[in-house]
This record gives C-alpha cells, sequence and structure tokens, in this order.
C-alpha cells in the first residue's frame, strides 16, 4: 500500500503512526492493513479510575448522605467527585494516545460528539464514556437504546422528569433532533407522542434503568404514521426505519473520517450499506475498504480537532503532563475539554475550531509541548468560580507546561531520517509552494528541531 | 495639534454630516458615518442576583422570601418609592443621578434554561431556548459589517461563542502587547514573509494561511494603535477593573472597532452570599466610573453604549445554605450619555407572580435589547442579524 494511503487510512482512523509503524506497514496490502486495524480494535477494555475513595457515599440518596454527613462535608464530597471527572479526561487522553485499539477509540470520541452529554457525577459519566466505548464499533439499534436508558443522559436531557401527568419533551427532540434524524425530519407531533413512550423511564440509585410504571403513559401513540401502544424502544425502531435515520449518522461519519465537503453519490453509497443492518464495523470497513476513500481530494484536507492535534502530536514524541491542570488547559484555550462539552449540539468541528486566537495557540502547540517554549494566555475561568478564583488560574500555572518528553523514542524511530522524509510522514496535505521553499531554506540540524518546525506550519493543522 | 485637539476636530468635521433616512436603507453605506458608535457588553457571569442588586425594598414578599439575605433597609440607596440600589453601587447611583444610567427589569426569554452554560448560550447567540445556533450575535454583526476580526474584540485570551460569526470572528486579548508577540516568532514571520495569494483558494489550507494573515495584521494594527494611549486615570487594582482599563485605551486611542465584550465572573451565589455579593457589586460599580470618567475626559462617552447582562437572575426565595439558587428573569443595565430613557425603564418585578420554579417571569425579551442597539445605536439592520425581527424598544 501506498505510503500516503496508509497515512491517510491511520490519521482518520486513529491519530497517525510513527515512522517505525510506518515502515511495518508498507509492504502489506490494504484489505490487510484495514483488517488489521479492526482486529486491534476488537477488544473492549473499559476507561476506570480508582473511585474506591467514595466507596462510603457510592450510589447513596441524598436522603441517605444527609444522615451521615453535614451539609459541608456533601458540599465538599461532590467537588472531590467532580475532581474525578477532570482525571477522568487526562485519563482519556491518555488512552487516545496509547492504546492500540485506536479505531475504538477513534471511534469514541466520534460517538461522545453525536450522543453528546455531560454530568458531574463520576460514576455516571464514567459508565457513559464506557458504553459508548462498548458499542462503538458495535450494533447502532442497540446502542441507541442503551444510551437512551444512561442515568447521566436521563439527567442531562432530563427524561427523569418526563413523567404521564407532565410529559417533558426534551430528550424525545434531541433523540431526533440531534441523535438520529436532524432537524426538520419529523414533526412537533411527533416529538409529543415520542416523549408520551419515554415516561417513567428512569434509574435505580447505583445508575441501572427502571421503569417507574405509574408513571408511563401506556396509552396509545401515533409516530410516524404507526399507530400503538408503543414504549421507548419501539420509538427508535421506527426512527431507525427511516432511511433519514443512516443519512443522517452517515453525514456525520463522511464529514469526520472521509471529507468535510460531502459528495453526495458517495454519501448515498454509504447510506445504502449502513440502512442494511445498522452494523457500525461494516460501515467503517466498508468506507475504509473503498476505492475512493484514498482519493486525493480527501487526504489532507480535514481541519485536526484539538484533541486530534493533541494526541497526534504525542503520537510522534510521547510527552506525559507533570500536571494535569496543564492539559485541561491546552484543551480550554483551543476550544475542545473533553468530557465538557458546550451544550447537547456538541462541537461543530471544521472551520469552527479556528479564530485568530485558537490558531495562533494551535500552531505554537508543539513548541509548547516539546520545546518548552512560554506561554502567557490564560484560561476563562468557570461560571461556579468565585471572583478571585475566576481571575486567579494565571497566578496558579507557570509560564511552561511541565511535560516530560520521550525524546529518545522520537530519535529511535526517527533520527536518521532525510528531511523529505520528515515532512512525507507529518504533513498529509498540499503544501504552499512559498512554504515549500521556506521549509527548503531551513538549515536542519536536528531532526527533533525540524520536527518541532514542521509542526509548526498551517499545513500541520490538516489531516 | 495636541492630540485631543484633533480628536475633537475629527468628531466635530463627521458630525457635519447629515444622514437623511433613505440612506439607512442602503445597507452597508450607512454604517460609515456611524462608525464611531460603539459598544461595550459586560456579563456577570455565573448568574447575578438582581433582587439584591436593585432591591425592592417596600416590597413584603421580599423581605418574607429572604428572612436571612433581604438587604436591611438602611443599607439601601432608596431611589423610587419601591426601589433602591444595593449599599455597594454608590459609583453606579452617582451615574444614575447624572442619567446615564436606564435600568430595564425583567428581562429573559420564554423557557428560560437554569443551565449556566445552556443560558449563556442563548444570550451570547440570541437563540430561543429550544435553538442552537452556533455563532454570536456580535460575531454575525461582523459577518455583515466589519471587515477584521478587529471590529469585534473580547478583553480575554480565548474568544466567547458571543464573538464568533459565520465567516469572520472577532479577536480576543487583555493585552495587545502579548497579542503581538504572540504573531511575532520568527517562525511566523518567516511563512508569512513568503507568502503569495496563490494559497488562498485551497479550501481549509487557504481558510488557515487567510485566519493567520488576519491574525498577523489585527494584532499588529491593535497593538500600534492602543499603544498611542495610555490611561492616567486611578482605576481600582483587580482584574475587572483592568479589562475595563484596556478597554477604554483602545476606545480612546481611536481603534477602529466596534464592539468590545468583558466577561466578569464570580456570581454564583449559591452559598454564604451576601459579603461576596457586596464585593462583586463594589467591585463592579466602582470599575465602571472609572471607565465613564476615562470616555468623558476624552470625549468618547457620547459615542460608547455599555449593556450589562447576567445570563439569569436568581430564585426569588433564598436557599439552605445562606444564598440563592440558579433564577431566570432579571435586570439590565444601560449606560451612556444620551439615553432616552433614564432610569428605571419599567415596572419593578412582581414578586407574586412567578413562573413553575418559582422565578421571576420575563416582560421583556433580551432579543429587544439587541435588536434596538444594532438599530438605533450601531445602525444596521438587526433583523438579519438576530434572525427575526424584534419590537424595539425606546431607552436610545
Amino acid at each position: 500500500m501506498k505510503q500516503k494511503h496508509i497515512l491517510h487510512l491511520h490519521w482518520r482512523s486513529g491519530f497517525g503512526i510513527d515512522y517505525k509503524e510506518l515502515l511495518k506497514l508498507k509492504s502489506k496490502s490494504k484489505s490487510k492493513i484495514v483488517a488489521e486495524i479492526f482486529e486491534t480494535s476488537n477488544d473492549y477494555k473499559p476507561l476506570e479510575l480508582d473511585l474506591s475513595e467514595f466507596d462510603d457515599i457510592k450510589f447513596k440518596t441524598i436522603r441517605e448522605l444527609k444522615n451521615k454527613f453535614t451539609d459541608q462535608e456533601i458540599r465538599n464530597l461532590r467537588k472531590q467527585q467532580q475532581q474525578k471527572v477532570r482525571e477522568l479526561n487526562s485519563a482519556w487522553l491518555k488512552r487516545l494516545a496509547e492504546s492500540n485499539a485506536i479505531l475504538r477509540e477513534k471511534m469514541t470520541l466520534f460517538w461522545a460528539n453525536v450522543f453528546v452529554c455531560r454530568d458531574n457525577n463520576i460514576f455516571f459519566i464514567q459508565r457513559y464514556n464506557n458504553t459508548l466505548r462498548k458499542h462503538a464499533l458495535g450494533d447502532f439499534r442497540q446502542f441507541v437504546k442503551v444510551i437512551a436508558k444512561e442515568p447521566s443522559m436521563s439527567k442531562y436531557l432530563n427524561n427523569k422528569q418526563n413523567i404521564k401527568i407532565k410529559p417533558n419533551e426534551n430528550f424525545a427532540r434531541e433523540l431526533m433532533e440531534l441523535f438520529t434524524l436532524g432537524v426538520g425530519n419529523y414533526t412537533e407531533q411527533d416529538i409529543k407522542e415520542a416523549a408520551k413512550a419515554f415516561t417513567g423511564w428512569s434509574f435505580k440509585n447505583n445508575g441501572d434503568y427502571y421503569l417507574r410504571e405509574k408513571q408511563h403513559d401506556y396509552a396509545e401513540k401515533r409516530f410516524f404514521g404507526k399507530t400503538g401502544n408503543f414504549n421507548g424502544d419501539d420509538i427508535i425502531d421506527i426512527i431507525l426505519e427511516q432511511k433519514q435515520c443512516a443519512k443522517y449518522i452517515c453525514t456525520k461519519v463522511y464529514k469526520y473520517f472521509i471529507n468535510p465537503i460531502v459528495d453526495k453519490k458517495r454519501l448515498n453509497e454509504i447510506t445504502d450499506v449502513f440502512y442494511k443492518d445498522y452494523n457500525i464495523s461494516n460501515l467503517m470497513s466498508y468506507i475504509f475498504k473503498s476505492k475512493w476513500f484514498y482519493e486525493d481530494v480527501n487526504i489532507g484536507v480535514k481541519i485536526k480537532s484539538p484533541v486530534e492535534l493533541l494526541v497526534g502530536i504525542q503520537k510522534i514524541v510521547p510527552v506525559s503532563f507533570d500536571k494535569k491542570q496543564q492539559l485541561i488547559y491546552l484543551q480550554k484555550m483551543m476550544g475542545q475539554v473533553l468530557l465538557y462539552p458546550d451544550n447537547v449540539s456538541g462541537w461543530q468541528g471544521g472551520k469552527s475550531w479556528i479564530d485568530s486566537n485558537t490558531l495562533m495557540f494551535r500552531m505554537k502547540l508543539s513548541a509548547l509541548l516539546l520545546n518548552n517554549a512560554i506561554i502567557d494566555l490564560d484560561e476563562k475561568g468557570d461560571f461556579e468560580d468565585t471572583f478571585d478564583k475566576y481571575y486567579k488560574k494565571v497566578k496558579q500555572r507557570s509560564k511552561y507546561l511541565k511535560t516530560t518528553k520521550n525524546w529518545g523514542q522520537f530519535d529511535a524511530k526517527h533520527k536518521d531520517l532525510y528531511p523529505k522524509e520528515l515532512t512525507d510522514l507529518l504533513i498529509l496535505s498540499k503544501i504552499d509552494t512559498d512554504t515549500v521553499s521556506f521549509l527548503e531554506s531551513l538549515q536542519v540540524k536536528s531532526n527533533r528541531n525540524f520536527c518541532i518546525q514542521l509542526m509548526s506550519i498551517p499545513e500541520y493543522q490538516l489531516c | 495639534m495636541e492630540r485631543r485637539d484633533f480628536l475633537k476636530q475629527s468628531t466635530l468635521a463627521s458630525s457635519l454630516f447629515f444622514v437623511p433616512n433613505f440612506v439607512k436603507a442602503f445597507e452597508n453605506v450607512s454604517k460609515d458615518t456611524f462608525k464611531h458608535k460603539k459598544l461595550v457588553i459586560i456579563q456577570l457571569s455565573g448568574g447575578n442576583d438582581g433582587l439584591n442588586t436593585i432591591v425592592p425594598y417596600t416590597n413584603d414578599v421580599y423581605f418574607r422570601n429572604r428572612p436571612k439575605l433581604s438587604i436591611p433597609k438602611n443599607k439601601i440607596i432608596k431611589t423610587t418609592d419601591e426601589l433602591g440600589f444595593h449599599e455597594s453601587l454608590a459609583p453606579l447611583k452617582n451615574l444614575y443621578d447624572q442619567g446615564y444610567l436606564s435600568i430595564i427589569n425583567n428581562v429573559g426569554y420564554p423557557n428560560p434554561n437554569r443551565s449556566h452554560f445552556r443560558s449563556t448560550d442563548i444570550w451570547q447567540t440570541a437563540s430561543n431556548s429550544d435553538e442552537y445556533l452556533n455563532s454570536g450575535w456580535v460575531g454575525r454583526f461582523i459577518d455583515k459589517y466589519g471587515k477584521n476580526p478587529y471590529a469585534a474584540i473580547e478583553l480575554d485570551d480565548s474568544l466567547s461563542l458571543i464573538m464568533k460569526g459565520e465567516n469572520m470572528n472577532g479577536i480576543a486579548t487583555k493585552n495587545p502587547r502579548v497579542l503581538f508577540g504572540n504573531t511575532q516568532t520568527p517562525f511566523f514571520n518567516k511563512i508569512l514573509k513568503q507568502q503569495t495569494e496563490a494559497h488562498l483558494s485551497e479550501h481549509n489550507l487557504g481558510y488557515l494561511y487567510k485566519t493567520m494573515i488576519e491574525a498577523k495584521s489585527s494584532a499588529k494594527y491593535i497593538y500600534e494603535t492602543s499603544k498611542t494611549y495610555k490611561s492616567n486615570l486611578d482605576y481600582p487594582n483587580n482584574p475587572f477593573a483592568k479589562q475595563l482599563k484596556t478597554t477604554a485605551e483602545f476606545i480612546n486611542s481611536d481603534l477602529d472597532s466596534k464592539v468590545y465584550y468583558v466577561s466578569m465572573g464570580g456570581f454564583d451565589t449559591h452559598a454564604n452570599q451576601n459579603i461576596k455579593h457586596s464585593k462583586l457589586l463594589k467591585t463592579y460599580s466602582e470599575a465602571v466610573e472609572v471607565f465613564v470618567k476615562d470616555l468623558k475626559k476624552n470625549d468618547n462617552f457620547k459615542d460608547t453604549l455599555i449593556l450589562t447582562f447576567s445570563e439569569f437572575g436568581r430564585r426569588v426565595q433564598q436557599n439552605a445554605a445562606g444564598g440563592t439558587d440558579h433564577g431566570a428573569a432579571n435586570n439590565i443595565f444601560l449606560i451612556g450619555e444620551n439615553l432616552k430613557k433614564k432610569g428605571f425603564y419599567n415596572d419593578a418585578p412582581d414578586l407574586l407572580n412567578l413562573d413553575k420554579n418559582r422565578d421571576l417571569i420575563h416582560t421583556i425579551d433580551f432579543r429587544s435589547v439587541y435588536a434596538t442597539i444594532l438599530d438605533r445605536w450601531l445602525q444596521v439592520d438587526d433583523a438579519s442579524i438576530l434572525n427575526k425581527s424584534f419590537s424595539k424598544l425606546d431607552f436610545i
């Protein structure tokens, strides 16, 4: 398989590869390389923090907690839990940079921005994150049904408050508008009827789903032209009967994995594939095996998300963060903090990652991570912060990122490469002609330096 | 010629132009004539407790709902028969006395959302509460009427949604020297020095180069222009006052930016509210008072409108922790020299008629405030920016 095509495949199914990895794959065929990507992603390994410190309060109701702790203690415990969500953020990024199950992890990231959710409860959000991971390459139908029962989702979109005498339409609306069909492909009446079908859906203290039968509306519902005593699962089945659902998800897949500009013919082609069985693996395998996926028009044209940028650098030079807060800082400055989406519609991706400020920051990122560059920009404070804390974040942070860089590993694999070889490894996009001549004019003294320089040109922002 | 004399002359010169109403019909034509109008937006981030800010001190319901949290009558600067300022707002009351302040009560939107994130999105994008927009209303304003990112500046190091347009974004900086420095690294300079226009046609790559060039030229323009004026007024020593001081330096150096956005944090007062809130109001009003003085001194106050809002108000009833929880409708402040309706714009909040969460019900849609500012102050077509026509108010 051609080097450029291998790199393209690995950038879209993962976060890029280093030179040694590339050499290993060079002699292999496309079908073999694609098959290996699926094999290594076969195993599902949950991401789990050590939460034993919360054993005493785990899954307890407010009332049970109040019997045991003072209000102040409860507030502190809540804060500690929220701190754990930040730890999960770091652990997730580490997983992305280090896991061999690259496709499963990449898809997990993708689904997290389809089924967008946010929760301060560490037990529930960790569970949610693993549900995404578990179903990332599986049966989409099953996936949606499980997501609809997740406690974090139930909280986030108020499905827990959705009861027969007073239906709450939030979940039903977003299920159709954002998770499955897209705006304009259902009626307001459909939302009302679907909301009834989800009434009484709730969860136990441990997060497991159960139906509060007394709150469920057992009356007949009329949904997408069908009439019956539908429950939530039935509603999901009927939604999936609509080909629009397959098309909606495939449009997202197309923009994320193939090209931000959608080719209608190709979109219809993959929609047909997905609609057949809603099997996510089959869809992705079809795309990666197709010929057109490797056409020049699709290579190096996607603006990397902040996470892709961050993880991609680490695939070439492994970096670990001595201060977790600095990892959050980087994500904040670039506008994508994992587990903290801005709202249920998720990150818009593409050009929306780029404004004057983020671009300057992104182009400086490799120097910050790898070259001890100084940074004098502050992250935004949080809504919950007090005045002092809101503005104080700068003082807590040193002007350098405290990272440990594994240059040894980079050297072992890339020390002796010619400039052209390193360039071809790191840059997939067409390079601007003036930038090419600029790169050629550079005196390359060490590949470490040249690597940072390559990662600082605008073309490195693309994959 | 002294700089200030020059400034006076140039504003005089521009006011000689008479703009007939029909010119307004031609979008993009009239705007240059009004380019000296500035808008400064301040968000009290976290949800300011409007009821303890402008206090309904003769309303028993207020005292009943807040046995521990109500402001005692002797700590209120009584202003009308019903309403008074929190004593920490004395500087704001000064502005009120000079006729520079208009307070609009009960501003909000239908089906209010009580999440900071979501409600801030709604206020910043000017959306309905069940609608998700990816651009901010100021961003859409510069999409249409700004030619450069510096048309709208956020006083921070990263850009909020309010400043993001569909095709053009504002720029964020709280220190123009730092912003400039970040575009002046040797590597940046070399890359752009060699650029021809050819690459700009490439889709995403072209967009990156274009953004780089704009960032660099905006940073240079902001830095070089703003350094011609250094404020010598005595601003309080805190980061919020610093943001306003920098804003004043931008405006007083004649920077060709139209909108400034400043966020002041700390208003999420769920517990032990009284002392904290009192300090916040003091910090806010003291800084704003100096800011106004600074603008006035340079004859720019008459061309500057300052809007202060918060993503929501707080619950009428106090909570068990000596604080208040997230609420709904709230008051907003408009500060300017030639306000049409000075003082209180409308009725005090109705504390008996609450929504199902026991929160204040809005009587004025916040987008009517935006529409009025866009139409009457910035003189642009408000409906195309807000995606809908909203009735106008009468404050300017």
